[in-house]
C-alpha cells in the first residue's frame, strides 16, 4: 500500500504541466489591438529617423554647407561615390520613413477613430513625399504588413496623384486645428502641406487655392509669424505659433538614429565636417544685406552654421512653417498670375511681414518681370530657410540647380542613391538610381 | 567577491553538516585489522573501501592495503573498489581477515552515457565521443570547454572572444541551420541546464559525451541537431572521506607583438620611404613635412595604444572537493573559486561554484539523490570598442605631462609660424579644458591637443582613448542555481521506474555606462546608462520507465519517458540617457523622463514523450531504435508538435567464431539514421506579430512588429546517416575508428531577408529550404609504451566539412547581405549549389601606391586606402557584376593531436589543435592604415573616372567590398602542455596526504597562423553588430580580442 501510495505521488510530478499556448501578458499583439492610438504614436516617433538626414541632404548637397573634409567629399561631389554614405544617410532615412507609413497604414486600415486616422494619414503623405522627393520613384506598401508585396518602385507621378494628395485631402476633411498646441497632425498642416506638394508637382493652381487657404486663415487657427526671428529656433521656443508642424526631437526619447544629429551637423561637431558652412551662403546675405538674420544664421568667423544656438537634442526638426507657405504663396501667385509681371509688387509685398521681421525694406518695386520675381523669391527662401533642409530639394523643384551651384550637375545626383540593401533584399526588383 | 560568498555562505553549512553526519558512527565491538591484496598482481590494494554492512561503519585501506575496523561478531564485511569484483564476509570472531579481491570484467567494460541512459562501449552504434574526468584534469583549464579543445573529432572549439568568462564557439560537426546559434545542447547529470558549460567546474567532471550523430540525439529530438553535451559529474563513494585541494596561478599576455607602428616608428619609417624616393611629397611644402616628422620623433611620454590597453592578466584558481558516504548514503561536494584578468585592462572574470551530489538508498527497491549546482560570476568587459581604442594614434600619451603639455604649445607655436591655424580651433566640445593653454598635468589626452592633419599630427578630432575608456563601464553578473532530485523504484529485476524533478534558476544583469568624458564633444544625448536584469528559471519533470536485463545471450535495455519543461523569464531592461558628469553614477541622477524601461515577460514549454529499444545479441549484433515526439509552444499553432524517429544498426565482426585474426583484434562496423528537430535558436514569439513598445513623445507606442503571425513556422528537421567502422589493431593497442555522415536539412529555419517596405524589418524567420552536409571525421588513438614505469598514450583525429545549400523554395539565392562595420565587409551570399556564407566582392591586384598619395606623412601606418581592382566583365564599369567568391568561413578541416605519457613520478601531456582553409574579412586594418587617408594626387586619375592614369588599372577604395580584407584564418595551436611530478606517496603519507602532485601549464606555448594574417586572432568573428544572420553572414572580425598565451603553476593535493 505505501508503495502504491508513494507510486502515484511520482506520477504527480508529470501531471503539473501547462498546454503550449503561448501569449506574453504585457505586449500588444497585431491581431488582437482594439486602440491603435499607440501605433499612430509610433508612426510620429518613425519621423524621428529622417530628420538628420534630411538635413544634411537639403544644406550638405546645396550651397549653403559643406563637407569635404577628406576621405568624406561626396555630398560635395556629384558622382556615384555618395553611396558610401548610405549607411549613414539614406539607410536610416529609408528605414523610419517606411517604418512610419507601415504604422500609419495599421491605424488608417483598422482604427475606428477618424481623427486617428486623419492624423495617420497626413504622417503617411508626409513619409512619401520624403521618399520622393530624396529617390524619386520608390516602393508602395499601402498595408500595414505585406511579405507579398510587389516590390516595383512606383512612378513618384502615381503616389502623388494615388497616395499624397488624397491623403492630405482626407486629412484636411477630417482634422481641426487642436493639435497645433502639442504637436500633433492638424488641418491648416496638411493644407500647407498639400499646398507644398502641388508647387513640387508643378500644380501651380492648385498649390495657390491651398496655399491661400493657409495664409488666410492662419490668424484664425491661431498661427502667426513670430515678431523676432531668432524666437523661431531653439528648445525653448519649440512649438511656437510660427510652426505648422515640427517633428518633435526630446532627448528623452531615444530614436533609432545612431549617429550625429542635424544640430551638430551645423555647427561643425561631427568629424566628417568640422568647418561646415559654405562661404557662398555668407555671399548671399552680404548681397541681400542681410545683417539681422545672418547673424542668427552663421558664426562670425564664418565656419559654422548656428540656426540651432548649440548642439541640443532637444530642439524640434520644423516640416513646415507658416514663413516657408508665404514664400510659396507669393512663388505660386508669380506664376500663375504674374505672366506680364504687373502683379509683381502685389506679390512682393506678400514678403514685408518677414522682410521687416529680418530688419529689410519691401521688395515691392525691386523686381517687375516674373522671372525677376521668381529669383528674388528664391534669394528670400534661402536666407530665410537656411540649415532647414530645403535648399537642395527647391534647387532641384525650381531647375535652378546648375546655376545656383555653378557647375554642370548630372541630372541623375538630383536625387540620392536607394540603400544597397533594399536592391539586395529584394533580388534586384528594387533598382539602383541610374548613376549610383 | 564578499556578495558572492554570502550568497553560498549557506550552502557550505550545510555541506559541513551533512559530512559531519557521515561521519558520525559507533564504536562498538573488537578491533579487526587486515591486508587486502589483488588476485592478479599479489601486491596490496590501497583505497578499498571496507563497510559494515547495514551500518556507516566504514573504513578505506592505506597505502599498503592495511585496514582496521571496529566489528562484532555476526557483522558482514563488505569490500569494494571500482574495477574489482566486490566481496561481502561475514565475521565470526575473527580479528585478522585478509581479502583477494579480483578484476570485475563487467566492470570493466566501458559504458557510454546516452540519452536517458547507459551503453556498453562495445554496444554503442552511434557517433559519440567520450572524454573522461582525468583527461580534464590531466591538463589545466580555466573552464571545460577550454579543456576539451582539439580532443574530440568532429568537435571544433574555437576561441571567438578570448576575454576571461566569454564563451568559446563550439560546433558539433557542420552547421545544423543557416540561421542562429550552432551551439550544442548542453545537459548536466540529466538536466538541460539554462546556463553554459561555464557553470561547470572542470574539477567536478566524472566524464563527457558529445553526441553527435543523429541517431545518438534523436533521443532529445527538438533540441539534438546542434549536437548534445551531457556531463556527468562526480558521485561519492562510500568508505573514508576523501578530500582534494587543486589551485593554481596563471599569467598571461597577448600572444602577438605589437601590430601598429608609433609615432617614432612612423617617423623613421617615413623618412626611410621618402629618402628611397618611393614617397612623392613635391605638392608638398618641405618644411611642413620636417616640422610633422620632428613632431612624430618628439612627442614626449608618447604610447601606442597598444602598449596602453594591453597588461599581464594574472589568474588564481582554487576549487576544494569532498566525496564519501556510508553503503546508503553517498556525497561529493566541492566549491571553487577563480578571479582572472583578461590581457586587456579592465577586463576580468571571477566566478564561485559550488556542487552537492547526494545518493541515497532505502532498502533494496529505493534509490534517491538530490544534486545541487552554484554558480555566481562577475564578468567585467572593456567597456568599448577595442577597434576603436586601437585606431587612437600612437603620438601622444594617454595622460598629460608637464613635458607633453610645453610639447603641445611649442608646436602650436611653430605651426601657426607655419602659417597654419592654431590647435585650438580643433576643439569641439568635451569636458576637457578648452585651451590647450589651459592644459594640466593629469588631464586626458584629447587628439586634438596635438592639431589635426592639415595643421599637426592629433587624429580625428576624436576623444583619447583614455577618455573613452576611463569614462565607460561594463559588466554582467550571473547567478546560477539548479536543483534536481530523482526517485527510483524497482517494481522487479531489470525493470525501473524513475521519476526526476528540478529546478533551475538563472539571474543574469547586465551593465553599461558610457560617460560624457567619452563623447569627444560631451554630448548629453550620447551618454548611457543601461543596466537589464533577466530571471529565468525552469521546471523540468522526466519520468521513466526503465528496463534493463541480461537474459542469455540476449542484452536488452528499454527506456520509454514523458518529459515536460516549462520556462519562466521574466526581465527588466533600463535604459538612460542625459546621464550628468559624476563621480558617483546612479539612476537618481537622471530625470526620470530620460529612462527607458522594458520589461520582458515570457513563458515557454515543451512537452515530449519518448522511447528506446537497445538490443544486443551475443556481443555480435547490436540494434538501437528511438522515438520522440515533442511539442514546443513556440512554433505556430498549427504545427507545434513534431516527430522524431532514429534507428541504428552495429556488428561486431571480431566476436564472430569464424574470425581468426589476432592482428586485427577489433573490427566493428556501425550504422545509423535519425532525425532531429532544431528550435535552439528560435525565439520566443517568432510565430506572433507582437508590437513592440516604444517611449514616444505622445506616450507609449507600439512600434513595429519583429516578426508576422505565421502559424505554420514549425520545426526543421534534420535527417542524418552515420556510417562507422572502428578497428583494433595488436589487442587493441591501436585503435582507428572511421565515421562519415550525410545529412539533410530541410524546412530550415532561415532569417529571410526581406526588403524594408513589406514589414519594416531587415529580415523574418520562415521555414524555407534545404541544404545537405557532409564530413568525414578519424580518429586514431594508440598505446605507445605500457609499463610499469613508462605509459605513453597518442590520440589524433580529423575532421572534415561540406555544406551545400540544395534548394530554396522559389528562388536561386537568399537576398544578399553585407555585413560587416559601417558599410565595410563583404557581400555574404547564399545560393543553391553553393556553401553556406560565401563572402564575394572585387579581386584586387595590389594596393595603390603611397607615392601617389598627396601627403603620405599624414598619419601613422596610413596606406593609400585604395587598391586595383579587375573588371572581371570586361564592360569598362566596377559595379557589382565584377564580384567574384573571394572568402568562406569554414575550415577545410580542422585536427587535435593529443599525447600524454608518464614515467615514474612524471606526466607529460600535449594537446594541439589545427584548423584549415577558413578565411575571415579582416575590417582592422581598414581602420588602423587607410581611415583618414589623405587624397590622391590629381594627376593620378585626372578626369576622375576610375581608372588610375599611369598604369590604366581601374581601382576603388579598400573599404568598399573588395578582398583586401580578406584574410588566412588558418592555425596551428598548440593549446595546452602541461608537466606534472606526484611526489613520492610514502613520504607524504606521513605528513597525511594521499597525493601530491605539482605541474607547471601553458596555453598557445606554440601558435602559427597564415602569413598574411595582421590581427590578434584569427578565430575571432564578430556575430554581434546589427546585421548579423548567423552561418550566413559568418566571418567578418572587427577588433576581435587577442589569443592569449598563458604560464601556469599548481598543485593538486587528495587527503
Amino acid at each position: 500500500m505505501k508503495k502504491i501510495i508513494l507510486l502515484l505521488a511520482m506520477s504527480l510530478f508529470i501531471t503539473a504541466c501547462e498546454d503550449l499556448d503561448q501569449v506574453p501578458s504585457n505586449i500588444a499583439n497585431s491581431d488582437s489591438l482594439t486602440d491603435f492610438e499607440g501605433v499612430l504614436n509610433a508612426a510620429y516617433f518613425y519621423q524621428l529617423g529622417s530628420v538628420t538626414p534630411m538635413a544634411v541632404m537639403g544644406d550638405f548637397r546645396a550651397d549653403n554647407a559643406l563637407m569635404i573634409e577628406e576621405p568624406f567629399p561626396s555630398f560635395d561631389r556629384f558622382n556615384s561615390d555618395l553611396i558610401v554614405m548610405e549607411d549613414q544617410f539614406f539607410e536610416p532615412f529609408y528605414i523610419a520613413l517606411y517604418r512610419s507609413i507601415l504604422s500609419a497604414n495599421n491605424v488608417i486600415e483598422n482604427s475606428a477613430n477618424t481623427t486617428d486616422v486623419g492624423e495617420a494619414k497626413f504622417l503617411r503623405a508626409l513619409s512619401y513625399f520624403k521618399l520622393v522627393r530624396v529617390f524619386g520613384d520608390v516602393t508602395v506598401n499601402l498595408s500595414s504588413g505585406d511579405l507579398s508585396l510587389d516590390l516595383t518602385r512606383q512612378p513618384a507621378a502615381d503616389i502623388y496623384n494615388n497616395i499624397i494628395i488624397p491623403d492630405l485631402q482626407d486629412a484636411i476633411s477630417v482634422l481641426n486645428n487642436s493639435g497645433l498646441s502639442n504637436g500633433r497632425a492638424t488641418q491648416i498642416a496638411a493644407q500647407g502641406l498639400l499646398g507644398k506638394v502641388y508647387m513640387q508637382i508643378g500644380d501651380f493652381t492648385s498649390a495657390e487655392s491651398h496655399l491661400a487657404a493657409v495664409v488666410n486663415g492662419a490668424a484664425d487657427a491661431g498661427v502667426t509669424l513670430q515678431a523676432n526671428f531668432a524666437d523661431i529656433f531653439g528648445d525653448a521656443n519649440d512649438l511656437n505659433s510660427e510652426i505648422l508642424f515640427a517633428t518633435q526631437v526630446s532627448s528623452s526619447i531615444p530614436d533609432e538614429y545612431g549617429f550625429t544629429e542635424f544640430t551638430g551637423w551645423y555647427i561643425g561637431n561631427d568629424s566628417k565636417s568640422f568647418e561646415p558652412l559654405d562661404l557662398d551662403l555668407v555671399a548671399a546675405f552680404d548681397a541681400a544685406g542681410d545683417v539681422n538674420r545672418k547673424a542668427l544664421t552663421v558664426d562670425e568667423d564664418a565656419v559654422r552654421g548656428i540656426k540651432y544656438l548649440s548642439e541640443n537634442p532637444d530642439q524640434d526638426w520644423i516640416e513646415l512653417r507658416l514663413a516657408d507657405v508665404i514664400l510659396l504663396y507669393a512663388e505660386a501667385l508669380n506664376e500663375n498670375n504674374n505672366g506680364d509681371g504687373s502683379q509683381s509688387a502685389t506679390i512682393l509685398s506678400l514678403l514685408d511681414d518677414i522682410r521687416t521681421r529680418a530688419g529689410l525694406a519691401s521688395l515691392s518695386g525691386t523686381a517687375n518681370t516674373q522671372i525677376e520675381v521668381r529669383q528674388a523669391i528664391a534669394d528670400e527662401r534661402r536666407l530665410e530657410l537656411a540649415f532647414e533642409g530645403q535648399r537642395w530639394f527647391d534647387l532641384v523643384r525650381t531647375g535652378t540647380v546648375d546655376v545656383e551651384m555653378g557647375e554642370t550637375v548630372n541630372p541623375n545626383y538630383y536625387v540620392f542613391p536607394i540603400p544597397d540593401s533594399e536592391i539586395l533584399a529584394s533580388n534586384g526588383i528594387i533598382t539602383q538610381n541610374p548613376g549610383y | 567577491m564578499k556578495r558572492l560568498l554570502v550568497k553560498f555562505k549557506s550552502f557550505l553549512m550545510f555541506t559541513l553538516l551533512l559530512l559531519y553526519h557521515f561521519n558520525s558512527y559507533a564504536q562498538q565491538g573488537y578491533e579487526l585489522t587486515g591486508i587486502v591484496t589483488s588476485v592478479e598482481t599479489n601486491t596490496p590494494i590501497p583505497g578499498v573501501s571496507v563497510l559494515v554492512k547495514g551500518t556507516s561503519n566504514g573504513t578505506v585501506t592505506d597505502f599498503d592495503g592495511k585496514y582496521t575496523i571496529q566489528v562484532s561478531s555476526g557483522d558482514v564485511l563488505q569490500f569494494t573498489y571500482i574495477g574489482l569484483t566486490t566481496q561481502t564476509i561475514t565475521i565470526s570472531n575473527q580479528t585478522t581477515l585478509n581479502v583477494k579481491m579480483e578484476e570485475d570484467s563487467e566492470a570493466l567494460e566501458e559504458i557510454v552515457v546516452v540519452g536517458y541512459g547507459t551503453r556498453k562501449k562495445s554496444h554503442n552504434t552511434g557517433a559519440i565521443a567520450q572524454v573522461k574526468g582525468s583527461d580534464v584534469a590531466a591538463i589545466q583549464a580555466t573552464r571545460v570547454d577550454e579543456a576539451l579543445a582539439g580532443k574530440l573529432s568532429g568537435v571544433l572549439i574555437q576561441n571567438q572572444n578570448p576575454e576571461p568568462g566569454a564563451n568559446p564557439k563550439i560546433q558539433v560537426r557542420a552547421a545544423s541551420s543557416l540561421s542562429g546559434d550552432s551551439g550544442p545542447l548542453i545537459i548536466v547529470d540529466g538536466y538541460q541546464i539554462s546556463g553554459n558549460l561555464a557553470t561547470v567546474n572542470p574539477s567536478d567532471i566524472e566524464s563527457l559525451e558529445v553526441l553527435k550523430d543523429a541517431a545518438s540525439a534523436a533521443i532529445y529530438g527538438a533540441n539534438g541537431a546542434n549536437g548534445v553535451i551531457l556531463v556527468t559529474t562526480k558521485k561519492g563513494k562510500s568508505g573514508r572521506p576523501q578530500f582534494s585541494y587543486n589551485s593554481f596561478i596563471s599569467i598571461s599576455n597577448k600572444y602577438r607583438k605589437n601590430i601598429l607602428k608609433s609615432g617614432p616608428e612612423w617617423a623613421a619609417f617615413s623618412r626611410q620611404e621618402i629618402a628611397a624616393g618611393n614617397w612623392d611629397l613635391s605638392q608638398i611644402d618641405p618644411a611642413f613635412v620636417e616640422y610633422r616628422l620632428r613632431a612624430y620623433e618628439n612627442s614626449p611620454g608618447a604610447i601606442s595604444p597598444e602598449d596602453w590597453l594591453f597588461r599581464t592578466g594574472v589568474t588564481t584558481n582554487h576549487d576544494f572537493s569532498m566525496s564519501g558516504g556510508s553503503e546508503n548514503s553517498k556525497f561529493f561536494g566541492s566549491v571553487g573559486y577563480q578571479n582572472a584578468e583578461g590581457v586587456a585592462i579592465t577586463q576580468g572574470f571571477e566566478r564561485f561554484n559550488a556542487r552537492l551530489n547526494i545518493d541515497t538508498q532505502s532498502g533494496e527497491k529505493f534509490k534517491a539523490g538530490l544534486s545541487f549546482n552554484g554558480f555566481a560570476s562577475r564578468r567585467d568587459i572593456l567597456a568599448h570598442d577595442m577597434r576603436d581604442l586601437l585606431r587612437a594614434y600612437g603620438v601622444h600619451p594617454v595622460y598629460h605631462t608637464a613635458e607633453s603639455i610645453a610639447f603641445v604649445q611649442a608646436l602650436d607655436a611653430e605651426a601657426q609660424g607655419l602659417g597654419l591655424s592654431p590647435f585650438d580651433d580643433g576643439y569641439r566640445g568635451g569636458i576637457g579644458p578648452t585651451s590647450i593653454y589651459e592644459l594640466q598635468p593629469g588631464d586626458r589626452v584629447d587628439d586634438w591637443h596635438y592639431g589635426r592633419d592639415n595643421n599637426g599630427i592629433g587624429g580625428s578630432g576624436d576623444a583619447g582613448p583614455a577618455q573613452k575608456l576611463d569614462n565607460a563601464d561594463a559588466w554582467q553578473k550571473v547567478y546560477f542555481a539548479n536543483l534536481s532530485s530523482y526517485i527510483q523504484y524497482e517494481i522487479m529485476d531489470g525493470l525501473f521506474l524513475k521519476t526526476a524533478l528540478g529546478g533551475d534558476f538563472n539571474n543574469t544583469q547586465n551593465y553599461y555606462y558610457q560617460g560624457l568624458g567619452a563623447d569627444s564633444r560631451a554630448r548629453t544625448d550620447q551618454t548611457d546608462l543601461d543596466e537589464s536584469t533577466r530571471n529565468a528559471s525552469s521546471i523540468l519533470s522526466t519520468t521513466t520507465l526503465n528496463y534493463n536485463k541480461l537474459i542469455g545471450k540476449h542484452d536488452i535495455d528499454a527506456v520509454i519517458g514523458y518529459e515536460f519543461l516549462n520556462n519562466y523569464i521574466t526581465g527588466t531592461s533600463l535604459v538612460g540617457t542625459n546621464v550628468p558628469n559624476s563621480d558617483i553614477i546612479n539612476y537618481n541622477l537622471l530625470n526620470p523622463e530620460d529612462i527607458t524601461t522594458t520589461e520582458t515577460e515570457i513563458t515557454r514549454a515543451r512537452k515530449s514523450v519518448f522511447g528506446r529499444v537497445q538490443y544486443a545479441y551475443d556481443n555480435r549484433y547490436l540494434v538501437s531504435a528511438s522515438l520522440r515526439r515533442d511539442g514546443d509552444s513556440r512554433f505556430g499553432a498549427n504545427k507545434q508538435y513534431g516527430v522524431f524517429p532514429a534507428m541504428s544498426l552495429g556488428w561486431n565482426v571480431h566476436n564472430e567464431n569464424f574470425w581468426k585474426s589476432n592482428a586485427l583484434s577489433l573490427l566493428k562496423l556501425r550504422f545509423s539514421t535519425g532525425s532531429l528537430g532544431t528550435s535552439s535558436f528560435l525565439n520566443d514569439f517568432d510565430a506572433q506579430s507582437l508590437l513592440n513598445p516604444i517611449p514616444t513623445v505622445f506616450g507609449t507606442g507600439f512600434g513595429i512588429s519583429g516578426n508576422v503571425n505565421n502559424p505554420d513556422l514549425t520545426w526543421q528537421t534534420n535527417t542524418e546517416t552515420n556510417y562507422g567502422i572502428d578497428l583494433g589493431f595488436v589487442n587493441n593497442r591501436f585503435r582507428l575508428s572511421v565515421d562519415y555522415y550525410n545529412s539533410d536539412i530541410e524546412d530550415m529555419l532561415i532569417g529571410s531577408t526581406v526588403s524594408y517596405t513589406t514589414v519594416g524589418q531587415p529580415s523574418i524567420i520562415v521555414n524555407n529550404g534545404d541544404m545537405t552536409s557532409s564530413g568525414l571525421e578519424l580518429e586514431l588513438s594508440a598505446s605507445l609504451i605500457q609499463n610499469e614505469n613508462f605509459t605513453w598514450d597518442i590520440n589524433a583525429n580529423l575532421a572534415t566539412v561540406n555544406t551545400e545549400i540544395t534548394d530554396l523554395d522559389n528562388v536561386d539565392e537568399l537576398p544578399q547581405i553585407q555585413y560587416g562595420q559601417s558599410g565595410r565587409g563583404p557581400i555574404f551570399r547564399n545560393y543553391v549549389g553553393g556553401e553556406i556564407g560565401e563572402m564575394w566582392g572585387l579581386e584586387t591586384i595590389g594596393e595603390v601606391e603611397m607615392r601617389f598619395l598627396e601627403d603620405p606623412t599624414r598619419h601613422p601606418n596610413n596606406t593609400s586606402g585604395e587598391s586595383y581592382v579587375v573588371d572581371q566583365n570586361g564592360d569598362g564599369v566596377i559595379d557589382s557584376d565584377d564580384y567574384v567568391k573571394i572568402g568562406q568561413a569554414t575550415p577545410d578541416f580542422y585536427w587535435g593531436l593529443n599525447s600524454s605519457i608518464s614515467y615514474k613520478a612524471f606526466d607529460f601531456s600535449m594537446q594541439w589543435q589545427g584548423s584549415h582553409g577558413a578565411e575571415v574579412y579582416n575590417i582592422d586594418p581598414l581602420y588602423y592604415e587607410s581611415q583618414w587617408s589623405g587624397r590622391l594626387v590629381d594627376t593620378f586619375d585626372a578626369n576622375d573616372d576610375g581608372i588610375a592614369d599611369h598604369n590604366g588599372e581601374h581601382y576603388i577604395g579598400n573599404r568598399r567590398q573588395t578582398d583586401h580584407g580578406i584574410q588566412d584564418a588558418s592555425y596551428i595551436a598548440l593549446r595546452n602542455l602541461t608537466i606534472g611530478y606526484t611526489l613520492n606517496r610514502e613520504l607524504i603519507s606521513k605528513i597525511g596526504l594521499n597525493s601530491l602532485r605539482i605541474y607547471a601549464a601553458s596555453t598557445n606555448l606554440l601558435y602559427i597562423w597564415g602569413d598574411d594574417y595582421t590581427s590578434y586572432n584569427p578565430e575571432g568573428i564578430e556575430t554581434g553588430n546589427s546585421g548579423y544572420a548567423g552561418p550566413t553572414t559568418y566571418g567578418v572580425q572587427v577588433g576581435a580580442s587577442p589569443i592569449i598565451r598563458s604560464f601556469t603553476f599548481g598543485l593538486n593535493v587528495n587527503f
